[in-house]
């Protein structure tokens, strides 16, 4: 039997004194997608972070495919995509060579011009990022994480600073996924599950409601 | 894993053609600490070569901290580090693509600042080229490893720009005490220690055990 995509068990993270989740349990399925809404603070961040393995849990496990997700090994870590609250862009590169070292990295040949157009930037893909606006900014995020076409998808608020066109490319981005790959994104637009026909997860004060 | 480690250094080396914002503020300090040293020794009068010596590695290591200091800036504005720790690639050469970065910008210094305390220092006579040369590419070496494994350390620290340097000046105490002993050495004089292996060899055993403990531990040091 396949394991989920994505599991939490009796996840919990403390940072210092404040604990941001507490004994959060969920399963997301491959080809599922699962929208997590909750207030600022309420721990969707530190979820998705946990999710990706860019943090080890205080108590519990993060699993990606029945793997412990920190210690998830290349193979794995190439069909996944975590895009967070800042680009995880290099400022003073242009908008293509930032997707071409990600090609690079990924060790694919990518195409590049497809991608930027994809998120309407074409026009701009040989200016430096560092005058690019945060909507901008946040295309070219969806552009990297989507680029290589991985098979677990982790958005963090990714509508943040986009406007109306940017967010039309977005949900277009999350619906070619919709069934097709695994999909948690954290969002406040609580329109979202039912425009993309997700699940939603409520999360509150660090607890999975 | 090494073509991966090459391609973040050459980023590494183009931002900083692009921003110059490590090399120029290294040039500044060494060039200003080699003149200012040579003033206060008045080595116009003869500072004497293990004086001289010592001035060149002290000025190289204190440059080479300030460097490092931005060893992982680039990838703090955005959030860079992130697409890298879940990139397909050995954590390792996430490390090895900034240490490479950290030895271009000290041989680019040291382009500048060699000749300079030489041209302050030696009005006349001064040590043999060769061996100093040496040391100081071997040391550099050490030091992009040393130091780029201790920014990794320190990344995750509030007090990173503090802790830094407790952190790499006692590691980088070794390769001071051999960079002066083959320099000093370079001027005819008998520099001890360092038995068999002298200073050289001692400079590249350094870089052999602290570019395998950095290989090894580095896919810890960088996670979470």
């Amino acid at each position: 039997m396949q394991p989920p995509a994505v599991t939490l068990e009796g996840c919990s993270k403390r940072f210092g004194e404040r604990l941001a989740l507490r004994k959060a349990t969920l399963a997301v399925e491959p080809g599922e997608t699962v929208v997590l809404l909750g207030p600022n603070g309420a721990g969707k961040s530190t979820l998705l972070r946990l999710a990706a393995g860019l943090l080890r849990p205080t108590a519990g496990h993060a699993r990606i495919d029945g793997v412990d997700a920190v210690d998830a090994p290349r193979a794995m870590r190439a069909g996944m995509a975590y895009a967070g609250h800042r680009s995880q862009l290099y400022r003073g590169l242009t908008a293509r060579e930032n997707l071409a070292l990600h090609a690079r990295l990924h060790g694919r040949a990518l195409d590049l011009d497809a991608a930027l157009a994809a998120v309407g930037l074409a026009d701009r893909a040989d200016e430096r990022i560092d005058g690019f606006s945060r909507g901008m900014l946040q295309r070219l995020a969806l552009a990297r994480a989507t680029a290589h076409d991985p098979v677990l998808l982790l958005l963090d608020e990714p509508a943040s600073g986009l406007d109306a066109d940017g967010r039309a490319l977005l949900d277009g981005a999350l619906m070619d996924g919709h069934g097709r790959r695994t999909q948690l994104v954290a969002s406040h637009d609580a329109d979202l599950p039912a425009r993309l026909g997700a699940r939603a997860v409520r999360l509150d004060a660090g607890r999975l409601a | 894993m090494i073509g991966a480690a090459l391609a973040l250094a050459r980023v590494k080396l183009v931002l900083e053609l692009r921003r110059r914002e490590v090399v120029f503020a290294m040039l500044l300090f060494v060039a200003a600490t080699i003149v200012i040293v040579h003033f206060a020794l008045r080595a116009d009068e003869g500072a004497g070569p293990r004086a001289a010596a010592g001035m060149l590695w002290a000025a190289v290591v204190f440059t080479a901290v300030l460097g490092l200091l931005r060893a992982f800036a680039a990838e703090a504005e955005e959030g860079a580090l992130d697409a890298l720790l879940l990139a397909p690639v050995d954590r390792a050469a996430i490390w090895l693509g900034s240490a490479l970065a950290q030895l271009g910008f000290l041989v680019v210094v040291e382009l500048v600042a060699v000749p300079l305390w030489w041209l302050l220092f030696f009005q006349e006579g001064g040590p043999e080229p060769l061996p100093v040369i040496a040391a100081l590419l071997l040391a550099n070496i050490g030091i992009a490893l040393v130091g780029t494994l201790a920014a990794g350390l320190a990344l995750g620290a509030r007090t990173r720009d503090v802790l830094l340097p407790v952190l790499v000046l006692p590691l980088a105490i070794p390769l001071v005490l051999a960079g002066v002993t083959a320099t000093y050495g370079a001027f005819g004089e008998e520099g001890g220690g360092f038995g068999p292996l002298g200073p050289l060899g001692f400079l590249a055993l350094y870089d052999l055990i602290f570019l395998a403990l950095a290989w090894g531990t580095s896919e810890h040091l960088l996670g979470d």
